[in-house]
């Protein structure tokens, strides 16, 4: 089915290519039914509706599969070139294998964006027009600033990958987030032997309580060790004291929110991604504008009580 | 070769105590107990502290404890740390996806255990694959199939549900908002298991197969069904805990467990099991799941860089294997003596 869509795309752009000013958009990202990635593909679908209106198009290239992400990314970019793309967007995960792939779309003179991973950074290395994503400092940062502006001064990252980039900067942004708002923060390093366990991460987070009766504010990265904090928490008998805010979110972390065991979710907010990067191709392509803000930054978005129930009416709708 | 061991072994002398195979890993346990309750102060000697480690140990110690009769029997089973999240995504998916009775979800999380723990069994009785290499392949295939059928039903790696409170009581509750419910669950399966491996005559059988295979079939001992038994008996265990880590955190997902694989092994060759099969105890698996859980817990309380933790325990495991031999050493020496 999937080829028979390129095999189509291809013969659509073949055609409309030629006959009319119209912006055949090709977009490069994660396996469709990855949850995240479905919403990134479905705000890249909504913004494609006005290519399409102006009889342009939006083609999906996503992989099989992750196993060997880099190589396989960089050959569906050159898919894309093959195919006649107007414009790509794409993004910069494994830049040693992608950026000979990129260099060409910028050589073919197509006009590049950078999404969801790479920073402002790739796209200025690659000559791409721009980057639209999230950073993961200032994701840690926003949860940081939330809680330390909330009252919450004193806080706590969990780190349960000690070494991984990421992490660390989610961390580091945490940390940078609360000082800066008058708290202090720190990180709760675990050992490598706890990753993937949340009673580890539970039973770590409430025995850093207990030892540290001053803190009143963690963060969490990812849904799993959220949860494990919140239990943490509960188990230390500090819910009520202590305040969490996570990365990403789920039903069950909604539903924290809304019942009030969670302060807040920061979300990078996928479809933003798709949306943008795609109307910023579009609108070029047929018109020539430009955006002339560089980094478009598509997170951190904040997911709190004040606005969880329009984030649920999002989920249902398959944007958030 | 063991149970002989164990027999000469009785007795209160000081020697006699001194060669049984629990010695080292109690010395291991008081030592590291007394050196994080320095550290730790007051907070880790009072309820919280054992809490904290208490509950780690039931988890771990409830997937040890079958891990640690499969390798006196000489196997080894890998594929627990894929057996906790399969069990487990079985147990959120049939209940909170299909919204199916707790009791059914329970009952196809626990299932999945011991359908999986069939596959190994019969894999390591019918071929001569080591059973090493039979529970890594199966481990591999389960985590696979684990991924593909949650994306493929729920579209997500993650699925949540809110049990019910009878459900949430027996097996996600934390008594005094503390003290998990594993906790009691952990020692009715210690006694289980003290009573097949020590009392019953299945628990000679084990570590007849674990001293030499051959002989023990020649004997007339069932050592295909004993081995398949112990292989369902790991993979029960592990679903166990994947079920309930589903009622405790109210959600299951793909990955995670395989810190299971690691640690429990880790608890039982620090609780004296010999790595090559035919000798340990339910006792010893018992003191070395809790000074592993004492040593994971105890670097929180000590305000120790949680590195440190994992140097301890690989040093305690290194430890525990010299001092293994030792007393080994020391109790066939003394067997030999007699005769």
């Amino acid at each position: 089915m999937k080829l028979s869509n390129i095999l189509v795309a291809a013969a659509t752009a073949a055609v409309v290519g030629t006959t009319s000013m119209a912006a055949d958009i090709f977009v490069v990202g994660g396996k469709p039914d990855d949850p995240f990635w479905s919403r990134v593909k479905k705000g890249a679908e909504d913004a494609g509706r006005v290519a399409e209106a102006q009889g342009g198009s939006v083609t999906w290239l996503g992989p099989q599969n992750y196993d060997n992400l880099g190589p396989d990314a960089a050959e569906l970019i050159r898919q894309a070139i093959d195919q006649g793309a107007d414009a790509i967007v794409g993004p910069n995960w494994v830049p040693e294998a992608m950026d000979p792939a990129f260099q060409a779309v910028v050589d073919a003179g197509i006009p590049l964006v950078i999404y969801n991973a790479g920073g402002i950074e790739a796209a200025d290395r690659l000559g791409a027009m721009n980057y639209v994503g999230a950073v993961d400092y200032k994701s840690g940062y926003a949860g940081g600033e939330y809680l330390a502006k909330a009252g919450h001064t004193n806080g706590a990252c969990v780190n349960t990958l000690p070494g991984a980039a990421n992490i660390e900067a989610f961390c580091n942004g945490f940390n940078d987030g609360m000082s800066d708002n008058s708290g202090t923060g720190s990180v709760l390093q675990l050992p490598a032997t706890a990753f993937g366990d949340s009673t580890a991460v539970a039973q770590a987070v409430r025995a850093h309580l207990l030892q540290n009766p001053d803190i009143n504010a963690m963060f969490a990265i990812g849904d799993q060790d959220t949860n494990a904090t919140i239990s943490g928490i509960q188990q230390a008998g500090k819910t009520g004291s202590v305040h969490v805010c996570g990365m990403n979110f789920n039903d069950s972390i909604l539903a924290n929110i809304q019942s009030g065991t969670q302060a807040c979710a920061i979300d990078q907010q996928g479809y933003q991604q798709g949306f943008f990067a795609v109307s910023i191709l579009n609108n070029h392509v047929m018109y020539g504008t430009t955006i002339p803000t560089r980094e478009i930054l598509t997170g951190p978005g904040v997911v709190d009580a004040s606005n969880v129930d329009l984030v649920i009416a999002g989920v249902e709708a398959g944007a958030r | 070769m063991s149970s002989q061991i164990q027999t000469v072994a009785q007795g209160l002398s000081l020697g006699r105590i001194a060669r049984r195979p629990e010695t080292g890993s109690l010395i291991g346990f008081v030592v590291v107990f007394a050196f994080f309750a320095v550290l730790g102060g007051p907070v880790f000697m009072g309820a919280p502290g054992w809490s904290s480690w208490l509950n780690i140990a039931a988890e771990v110690g409830i997937i040890a404890l079958p891990v640690g009769l499969l390798m006196i029997s000489g196997e080894f089973d890998i594929s627990v740390g894929s057996v906790v999240p399969a069990a487990s995504m079985m147990t959120a998916m049939l209940a909170g996806h299909y919204d199916l009775p707790a009791l059914v979800a329970i009952t196809g999380g626990l299932c999945v255990g011991l359908i999986i723990g069939l596959v190994n069994g019969l894999l390591v009785t019918r071929t001569t694959i080591p059973s090493l290499i039979v529970t890594i392949g199966v481990m591999f295939a389960v985590m696979g199939l684990t991924l593909g059928f949650a994306v493929l039903i729920r579209g997500s790696t993650s699925v949540s549900y809110v049990p019910d409170p009878l459900t949430k009581a027996l097996l996600g509750q934390f008594i005094n908002g503390m003290f998990s419910v594993s906790i009691l669950w952990w020692l009715g399966i210690v006694a289980a298991f003290f009573y097949v491996l020590h009392i019953s005559p299945i628990g000679n059988w084990i570590f007849a197969i674990g001293g030499d295979r051959e002989s023990a079939r020649n004997a007339g001992i069932p050592t295909g069904q004993v081995t398949i038994g112990l292989f369902m008996a790991s993979g029960f265990c592990a679903a166990f805990v994947g079920v309930t880590q589903v009622m405790t955190y109210q959600q299951a997902q793909v990955a995670g467990g395989q810190s299971f694989i690691f640690n429990s092994i880790m608890c039982v060759v620090i609780g004296g099991v010999l790595l090559t099969g035919g000798a340990g105890s339910i006792i010893g698996i018992l003191l070395g799941t809790m000074t592993f859980a004492v040593v994971n817990q105890g670097v929180f309380f000590a305000a120790l860089d949680p590195n440190i933790g994992s140097i301890i325990v690989g040093a305690l495991l290194l430890a525990a294997v010299l001092s293994n031999d030792t007393f080994r050493t020391l109790a066939l020496r003394a067997a030999a003596k007699k005769s």
